[in-house]
């Protein structure tokens, strides 16, 4: 979890002697237009036109590419920070996140600017200061690592580097800036102990001290490579040219942080000048390794070259121009690496990084031995942020697939797919800030928000298939399966249960869109009621949330038994009662029976609490509501009355004659509605 | 899982089976293949296999099929040769294997009578040659052997001392290159002391047709079995359904979170559909591996004697059972289902609603399969529709995603990939725990893919000088935008803003200087020329700007000259002291 390279601190010194120039000259010459006349030229002008970094900007601007890589890299997982060190120790930022990034480190290294020149040499002004800060700073504890803690981790692991670019006069000031680092790394580990309990116990430090002279300028401290100087620390020493640390931090950041460089060569490119022609570029990126050797077969192998200049290798990858190839395309990928140009200034490099940053992929080619070429990489750019996917390029197990339909359940035809499609839209995932409060563990709130009831097939429900042809029906449905139904819904959904049990009662045919169904037998009639009230039931039942479903399943139940079918639930039904009549939301509920009267007073109570409820209602619609509710109540009579006692009342002696009439009028063309679907 | 099955074609599988004039050890053999492919045929032919045969020479006979036929018509003529070389074909096998790559779990199969192998080839010379040098190149092809997982079918009776000579040797091989293997061998016959039994007796219960096959049955149990798990969508009963894995989802090393060892981690008996994702935002994320999903069927085993039991049992009928917690609901979809059959088929019996019939049928045939509706073809079929993926979890904070795959026949599937254990596994979906479905947004709150990343240093104008170059280009531009002043008077603050910031960060004040001469220069250049002198009292004013130590600040910026544009006298005066905004 905490490897060495988690931490890395910088420790710049920032003494008189990093005013002084590097020596290396950039010339402004060519940037005049026409040759300026002798006469008008100031005496300043070969100055002015040739300029030389000093050592501290050499030093910063590396540091700070040495960063910039690290964090393009690994953001927020491996930290920098930087200590400036003269009289004191400048702490240039902290393990914080906040303080993790280009623009603070840059802001704050404004304000610490060139060393002057006029000071006086003086002890005072010391490395030392810095090192001892970066010891101390190697103690303290990042965000990471405070969270082990918190979790209660007792040994959390405490590595960390420290680079220091330095100058030392031989090797003996550069033995004892050794000697000195070691004993304040003691120091500090003693104090970890018990009495003090200052920080965390640094396990090893890996010291990397760049000793930087001006160009053309011979240094007394010899180069060492890492040697042990205790079991806590390593060290390693190079002496380099100011204007070639750059180079010398790119070789090393490639081993600190295990990186690999990649260069996509043959990438077209229109030149401004000539748009017709097209000139081939090379980019290089650096990345993690693994994405190199997560891809692996035997006949192929990486072309791997040095580019001059630099002393690492980088793989060469042929970029395929993109064949309609979006990045929505799903490749087999078996690991994504964020990536980060070399040059991120130069033209090729920003060329490509806006191809993919708007939006395209780009897949890379490796040669194969065979002499055919793969596609082993992808190149895309996802949240502002560019990944290299490495391709599974090895043979799959899952070639010739078997089809689903040759499968079980394969020559099914009527699954509910386009419904399926729908909720599949509505359950459609989005990012949130926070986790939506009072859910249950992990992911589960997520699921126990899909459907409670979703039949599979066309062939095995009612209720969804009557959808398009009853306008009132996908309202109804969602306003059913709310998980918070108030008052109003309720009387709704009340209102059309009642409305489905008047055209129950009249002998209207449910409108049935396929055609079979015009030669539906009049006995039937009685069955398409009982199973639309019969699905509905186990719909309300599969979502009762609140005590208004509750409401809703008891008027059902009670139609269901005035419709002459049997609630074969009456156990678990009155248990419902029960507990909504304790309930304290709706108090004006009477003592409900089974019996077929109860239920014509339950719809008269029902649309009582409409008329008391609803202060919109017109007279009209009061008084003829409440005509209705008595008509019911006759109509229940009347079916009693010629039926004798001991037997169910037949109830629509003629719905045969009517049929035909019915059926036209009955259909409603209306949309599929979305809400409807979710239940 | 690639299959090689290895067969041991030396002279000694000639040898005649103890107590079973009928059979060889190479016949026996022989029928073991035939039998475990069966088995491979039975539960889908997905399985690729090659057939080795191996003598102290390695010969490949059929390479990686699906085809068994070809596997059954390769050994049908053996041509027994010299002695067995384990050691060869274990190697030769690696080259073999090697084109499956790593991401495959590879499976090796050897039929052998256990010989030890003579001389040179022997498994013990190998062995005393290997001690001590296992990190040696030449050893190294046993590194990628040990993630095989090999299978040895060991024929022989325990009474022969040679067989368990050699047994022994296969084991301590095994043991000292780290392998993953198993040997499958009949069980030792106790009841020797039995006087009347003749030898020839005992070995025929030891070592026969039926002892090997249930040798292969094991193996087929061990190393075959495909992952069964329940795929829950939502909470309705239909959307639960019992779904197969292939290839089986290999367990994931996990380590510790801060100390301690790795845990070896599987994925849960039930994953649950959390909600769909487009698979335009999923993009293609690194996964651990790649599955089909197939919806599980009862399969009757192969029978061990083909054509001799294989009456067909009549179909039991099966009643819906009123203690099933879903009886109501699978009752009504029978109920519903009557109703539109009897009103395509015109019933003749009068619809009389008392008896619906609540008879199931068990489906035993593949037809039968095929007709019965099944969860992940409905679900494959709308995540084909809506270009969609579900997003399902695994196990704690281990997540996949399933999704309809279409491969270059245009044949379509149900596939699981799943993602390596963790919250943050895919970056621009951000944390898979924070999402949720739009009605938990606040009002007015928007979200969509993908989540952003804080801004790389290639989505920002970085400046970096390291090359001479790239300096160079952007002081050219300063003095591009210089030349086209007043036009481009905001762009050249801006530009000269941007270069003067990155100095001051870098501590290169020399920069400040030489651009500041620059300008002067460029506004020589530009007073011969006649330009406009907006232009030049800009440039004067940038000039002088630069060089102010009171510049070199991190909260100033300079900003253009204000003044220039409204004194449009002819003569350029000196830039005004006071006129500036800051």
């Amino acid at each position: 979890m905490f490897e060495r390279n988690q931490k890395t601190i910088f420790v710049l010194d920032h003494t008189r002697y990093f005013s002084i120039s590097s020596e290396q000259y950039i010339s402004m010459d060519y940037l005049k237009g026409k040759p300026v006349p002798e006469s008008t030229a100031s005496g300043n002008s070969i100055v002015g036109t040739q300029l030389s970094k000093s050592l501290w900007t050499c030093a910063v601007e590396s540091s700070i590419e040495y960063c910039r890589i690290v964090w393009d890299l690994f953001p927020g997982k491996k930290h920098v920070r930087f200590i400036v060190s003269d009289t004191a120790a400048h702490i240039v930022n902290t393990w914080s996140p906040s303080t993790q990034n280009m623009s603070h480190v840059s802001n704050a290294m404004m304000m610490v600017s060139v060393p002057s020149r006029s000071i006086p040499q003086s002890s005072d002004y010391s490395v030392i200061h810095g090192l001892r800060a970066a010891i101390e700073a190697l103690a303290e504890p990042t965000d990471e690592q405070l969270q082990a803690a918190h979790f209660g981790c007792k040994q959390i692991a405490n590595e960390g580097r420290v680079i220091c670019i330095t100058s030392a006069r031989d090797n003996t000031s550069m033995k004892s800036l050794e000697d000195i680092f070691n004993t304040v790394l003691l120091q500090q580990n003693a104090l970890v102990a018990p009495p003090a309990k200052k920080g965390l116990q640094i396990d090893h430090c890996h010291l990397v001290i760049l000793n930087i002279v001006p160009l053309g300028v011979e240094s007394l401290v010899t180069n060492r490579s890492l040697l042990e100087i205790s079991p806590f620390l390593n060290v390693e020493i190079h002496t380099v040219n100011a204007p070639d640390i750059s180079d010398k931090l790119l070789h090393l950041i490639m081993g600190h942080y295990d990186l690999a460089s990649t260069t996509v060569t043959n990438i077209p490119m229109k030149e401004e000048q000539n748009a017709n022609s097209s000139a081939n570029y090379d980019v290089e990126i650096l990345h993690e390794r693994a994405a190199h050797t997560k891809v692996c077969g035997p006949d192929f192998n990486f072309t791997t070259s040095i580019k001059p200049g630099t002393a690492y290798e980088t793989v060469t990858l042929k970029w395929c121009t993109p064949r309609g190839c979006g990045s929505a395309d799903l490749q087999p990928c078996v690991g994504q690496y964020n990536v980060t140009p070399v040059d991120v200034t130069s033209r090729p490099s920003s060329c490509l990084i806006n191809f993919l940053l708007n939006g395209r992929s780009v897949l890379l080619e490796v040669p194969r031995k065979t002499g055919t070429k793969t596609t082993s990489h992808m190149l895309s750019a996802r949240g502002g942020e560019i990944f290299v996917h490495s391709l599974s390029i090895a043979r799959s197990a899952m070639d010739e697939a078997p089809s689903i339909i040759d499968g079980p359940g394969g020559r099914v035809s009527d699954y509910r797919i386009p419904e399926m499609g729908q909720l599949l839209k509505m359950s459609r995932l989005v990012p949130l800030k926070a986790k939506p409060k009072g859910k249950l563990a992990q992911g589960e709130h997520l699921w126990r928000r899909l459907p409670r009831y979703f039949p599979r097939t066309a062939n095995v429900t009612i209720l969804f298939n009557l959808q398009r042809q009853l306008s009132w029906l996908p309202h109804f449905l969602h306003l059913i399966v709310k998980e918070d139904m108030d008052k109003q819904d309720e009387v709704r959904c009340q209102q059309q249960i009642h409305e489905l049990y008047k055209s129950a009662s009249r002998g209207d045919l449910l409108p049935f869109s396929n055609s079979n169904n015009a030669r539906l037998k009049v006995s039937k009639t009685k069955d398409q009621y009982r199973l639309f009230y019969r699905e509905l039931e186990q719909l309300i039942q599969l979502n009762a949330h609140t005590p208004h479903h509750k409401n809703l399943l008891e008027s059902l139940q009670s139609l269901r038994a005035a419709y002459g079918d049997a609630a074969n639930k009456s156990e678990p039904s009155s248990a419902h009662l029960r507990s909504y009549t304790e309930s304290p939301l709706s108090p004006e509920r009477l003592e409900p029976t089974n019996s077929m009267s109860s239920s014509s007073s339950s719809i008269l109570k029902a649309s009582k609490r409409r008329m008391s409820s609803c202060g919109q209602r017109s007279l009209l619609d009061i008084i003829s509501s409440a005509e209705r509710s008595q008509s019911n109540k006759r109509l229940d009579f009347s079916g009693r009355l010629c039926t004798p006692l001991g037997q169910t009342a037949k109830l629509y002696p003629d719905f045969g004659n009517k049929e035909k009439d019915i059926l036209t009028t009955g259909i409603v063309s209306s949309n599929l509605k979305d809400e409807s679907i979710r239940s | 899982m690639p299959t090689i099955i290895a067969l041991d074609a030396s002279l000694s599988m000639l040898r005649p089976v103890p107590g079973r004039n009928d059979h060889t050890y190479q016949s026996l053999a022989l029928k073991g293949i035939q039998h475990l492919l069966d088995n491979l045929t039975a539960s889908g032919k997905l399985e690729h296999v090659a057939l080795v045969l191996y003598t102290t020479v390695c010969e490949l006979k059929v390479d990686f099929t699906r085809d068994y036929d070809q596997i059954r018509q390769a050994i049908k003529k053996i041509d027994p040769l010299d002695k067995a070389c384990l050691l060869t074909m274990l190697k030769t096998s690696v080259s073999l294997m090697a084109t499956w790559g790593t991401q495959n779990l590879l499976q090796l199969v050897v039929f052998t009578d256990c010989g030890p192998g003579f001389g040179s080839t022997s498994i013990s010379n190998f062995l005393e040659g290997y001690a001590g040098k296992e990190a040696e190149p030449e050893y190294a092809w046993l590194k990628i052997l040990a993630t095989y997982n090999l299978n040895f079918i060991c024929l022989g009776v325990h009474a022969d001392l040679y067989f368990t000579r050699g047994v022994a040797l296969h084991q301590q091989l095994l043991d000292a290159a780290a392998l993953k293997g198993q040997l499958f061998m009949t069980k030792p016959v106790k009841n020797v002391e039995t006087g009347d039994s003749t030898p020839g007796c005992s070995h025929k219960s030891e070592l026969g047709r039926t002892a090997l096959f249930e040798l292969i049955e094991r193996l087929c149990d061990c190393s075959y079995k495909s992952t069964e798990v329940t795929l829950k969508c939502g909470l309705y009963f239909r959307m639960e359904g019992q779904v197969l894995l292939w290839p089986p989802p290999m367990p994931y090393e996990q380590s510790a979170l801060y100390v301690g060892d790795p845990t070896i981690r599987h994925i849960d008996q039930r994953i649950d559909v959390c909600g769909f994702l487009a698979l335009s935002d999923i993009g293609s994320p690194a996964t651990l591996s790649r599955h089909w999903v197939m919806p599980k069927v009862e399969r009757e085993k192969p029978t061990r004697r083909s054509g001799g039991l294989a009456a067909v049992v009549k179909p039991p009928k099966l009643t819906l059972d009123t203690s099933n917690p879903h009886y109501e609901l699978e009752k009504l979809e029978q109920d519903i289902r009557d109703f539109y059959m009897k009103d395509t088929k015109e019933a003749e019996e009068s619809g009389d609603d008392a008896d619906v019939s609540v008879m199931l049928k068990h489906p035993t045939t593949p037809q039968a399969e095929q007709q019965k509706d099944n969860l992940c073809v409905l679900l494959h079929g709308a995540l084909k529709l809506e270009n969609m993926a579900a997003l399902v979890l695994l196990g704690e904070k281990w997540y996949g995603f399933m999704y309809a795959y279409t491969d270059l026949k245009k044949k379509s599937n149900f596939m699981l990939n799943i993602l390596p254990p963790g919250s943050h596994v895919i970056p621009w979906l951000g944390d898979l725990e924070l999402l949720g479905f739009s009605t938990d947004l606040a009002p007015g709150e928007t979200a969509s893919f993908p989540v952003r990343a804080e801004r790389r240093s290639y989505s920002q104008s970085s400046v970096v000088w390291i090359r001479q170059a790239s300096l160079q280009s952007d002081v050219q531009k300063v003095l591009r935008h210089a030349k086209k002043m007043p036009d481009k008077t905001q762009h050249f603050y801006k530009e000269l803003n941007r270069i003067r910031r990155a100095a001051l960060a870098l501590g290169f004040v020399e920069l400040l200087e030489a651009l500041a001469l620059l300008l002067e220069k460029e506004t020589t250049q530009l007073t011969l020329n006649g330009v406009s002198t907006e232009c030049t009292l800009q440039l004067q004013h940038a000039a002088t700007e630069l060089r102010k130590t009171s510049n070199r600040d991190i909260k100033s910026t300079i900003v253009p000259l204000q003044k220039a544009t409204a004194a449009d006298t002819t003569t350029a005066p000196a830039p005004a002291q006071g006129g500036y905004l800051y």
